[in-house]
């Protein structure tokens, strides 16, 4: 029994290698280059960054929307996928290719699609002068709603995706069981239900901000170079200036933030969980 | 060395002998019963089967060559097929901009698999900086000697093949009376309506040279140099400034949906291009003057088949080629030989850029854009 455990995990040889080799190996010849120097290895590079207001900027515009984009996938994909998981036959079938066929659709498509839509005279503006809630078209193009916007909508998938299948293994019954204790329906939600979905919850929060916070396709085309992210210095620190080392650097302090606000995330749910 | 026609499809020429003896004909006329000859004939065609990829291959000598994505609609249109006919290879064009060029054959500068670079001047100097350029001379490339003064830079380094003008594009729907000066972009109307290259952007940089002249009200070969100034002037453009692009396509793309107005800094070929395609765009020349944005070309040190990459340097040189690539670029030509179409600009100011001002500049430019221009 033991021998056949250890010949199943050799399974995962190819993709461990594939991995090491695409994925591990480079990224740790990027963080090499960030702590090395002309005379070796240094802190200086990070210590420079640091020191420069302008970089706390990029983070914190990094990090704000990445935060946003989350927060908005959540709201908005945490009833969806209940709607998902409840919903039978051929509506379950239709709601499911409404999620994951726009995934089939390339993120610049969308982003310049999202372009028309967040114009003056776009849908978004003209729908809310018609109700009344601007009194004049406005741009939501080039600005961080706008940008808001656009990336929820690319990423919403990756929300709704891991709180549906957690959900659809919880039993409905246990709902009805606490309104038959009389638990009212506030209560049921805070104490049965979103306790229940928080694996799946964190998973969506992981997923959507790793995707949000290293993102540069779409912040280029829908809020432009005025805007600086992690992502888009990096991008141009390698492809335009040729500053390979303020590439590594902003490449590192990204993975780094990435990392701790997803592991932060899951430590949260795992107390939050055991709390409730 | 230009490579004659004969001598391109070196395979074509080994293709007949082999044929010959292959011994098929042979073979035809012998009968069934193996003998010297006939095993001799096998061999030849065995040899010839099994040498074919190779010959093949040899038919199809492929080059690559770097330029502006922008540029790949002329290339595939006029010069490709032609190119590909005369000389019977392969050219593959890969557009993107001309600092990502740069990259590639900086990182692949041990085994190049660029053949020629069609990039902008002052990415040109960093190349050549880096010693990733071959030169070219008159006898590789003889169209050279037939370039005006001025296009042939650094001993040869690189020449200019087109120099397209900088100017005004306007949505011609939206504005019936065309902008006729620089400063038109500072008026009230054009509010979160003008867009303009980024720095990233070989085209955005002349525009830090005409805010310089717009703010300082100085000669522009006083003012060029006070990037002060300069700044001073894209900071009282912010509140008309809808985005600075990257993406030239992204620009007029806004520009002729009636988003933006006018896009300041707009490059004829790209602008003239979309008015001839029937979009709503118009190209002027301000009365403050035009720039120069010479399109450089150059082949790559130890890229493969060079002779094929001379050889498609000098044709690009040539007033043959130029006079097909002129009027849909609508840029200057740089050969003597080849023909000015009309509507170019003319009567009005070109000013020249101090490339190399640029180069040393560049990056520090880029970093107080970012500072001062963010949103």
């Amino acid at each position: 029994m033991k021998r056949d455990r250890s010949l199943i995990g050799w399974l995962a040889a190819p993709a461990v290698i594939y991995l090491v080799l695409v994925y591990a190996l480079p990224l740790l010849w990027l963080l090499a280059r960030s702590i090395t120097g002309p005379e070796g290895i240094t802190f200086a590079l990070f210590r420079d960054f640091f020191a420069d207001p302008f970089s706390w900027r990029v983070i914190g515009n990094t990090m704000r929307i990445a935060g946003l984009v989350t927060l908005v996938c959540l709201l908005v994909g945490y009833p969806v996928a209940f709607a998902l998981a409840r919903a039978k036959g051929m509506r379950q079938v239709v709601l499911l290719a409404a999620i994951i066929l726009p995934l089939s659709v390339g993120v610049v498509v969308k982003a310049f699609a999202w372009q028309v839509v967040l114009r003056r005279d776009g849908v978004v503006s003209q729908f809310l002068v018609g109700i009344g809630v601007w009194s004049e078209p406005q741009r939501l193009l080039f600005t961080e709603t706008g940008l808001v916007i656009g990336a929820a909508n690319v990423f919403l998938p990756f929300m709704i995706l891991p709180i549906y299948s957690v959900v659809k293994l919880i039993d409905p019954r246990l709902m009805e069981a606490g309104a038959t204790l009389g638990v009212g329906p506030l209560r049921r939600f805070f104490r049965i239900l979103l306790p229940l979905t928080l694996p799946g919850v964190v998973s969506g929060i992981a997923f959507v901000f790793s995707l949000a916070v290293s993102m540069f396709v779409i912040p280029s085309l829908l809020i432009g170079d005025r805007f600086q992210t992690l992502a888009t210095l990096t991008g141009r620190s390698f492809l335009l200036m040729r500053n390979e080392a303020l590439g590594s650097v902003t490449a590192t302090v990204l993975l780094v933030l990435a990392v701790m606000i997803v592991l932060l995330s899951s430590l949260l749910a795992r107390r939050a969980a055991r709390f409730s | 060395m230009v490579l004659p026609l004969s001598d391109a499809a070196t395979g074509g020429t080994r293709i007949a002998p082999l044929l010959e003896e292959s011994g098929d004909i042979e073979m035809s006329q012998l009968g069934p019963v193996l003998n010297r000859r006939r095993f001799a004939a096998a061999l030849g065609a065995g040899t010839f089967v099994l040498a074919s990829p190779g010959i093949v291959r040899a038919q199809t000598r492929e080059i690559v060559i770097g330029g502006a994505a922008s540029h790949k609609p002329w290339f595939e249109t006029h010069i490709q097929a032609a190119f590909e006919r005369k000389f019977r290879c392969r050219l593959t064009f890969e557009g993107t901009r001309s600092l990502v060029n740069l990259e590639k054959m900086q990182k692949n500068k041990d085994r190049p698999y660029i053949s020629v670079v069609q990039m902008d001047d002052p990415v040109m100097i960093l190349a050549v900086r880096e010693g990733l350029l071959e030169p070219i001379t008159a006898t590789k490339a003889p169209n050279l000697a037939r370039l005006k003064p001025g296009t042939v830079h650094m001993d040869g380094m690189w020449a200019n093949y087109l120099q397209p003008w900088q100017g005004i594009a306007f949505n011609s729907n939206v504005l019936r009376t065309p902008p006729a000066s620089w400063n038109d972009m500072f008026e009230g109307r054009f509010r979160s309506r003008i867009i303009v290259p980024s720095l990233q952007n070989t085209e955005g940089l002349p525009n830090i040279f005409m805010m310089a002249h717009l703010v300082t009200g100085k000669p522009m070969a006083e003012a060029y140099k006070d990037i002060d100034a300069a700044f001073a002037g894209f900071r009282r453009l912010k509140p008309n400034l809808l985005t600075a692009y990257s993406q030239m396509p992204q620009a007029f793309s806004l520009m002729e949906q009636g988003e933006a107005h006018m896009i300041v800094g707009a490059l004829s070929s790209f602008g003239m291009q979309r008015r001839l395609d029937g979009a709503p765009v118009g190209m002027v020349a301000p009365r403050e003057g035009i720039f120069p944005v010479p399109s450089g070309i150059a082949v790559v040190k130890g890229g493969p088949h060079q002779d094929l990459a001379f050889a498609y340097v000098n044709e690009l040189l040539g007033a043959e080629v130029q006079n097909r690539i002129v009027p849909p670029t609508f840029a200057l030509p740089t050969n003597l030989d080849a023909t000015i179409p009309p509507g170019m600009p003319s009567g009005v100011t070109v000013h020249p850029i101090d490339w190399a001002f640029v180069a040393e500049n560049r990056a520090a430019w880029v970093q107080r854009w970012d500072r001062e221009m963010a949103l």
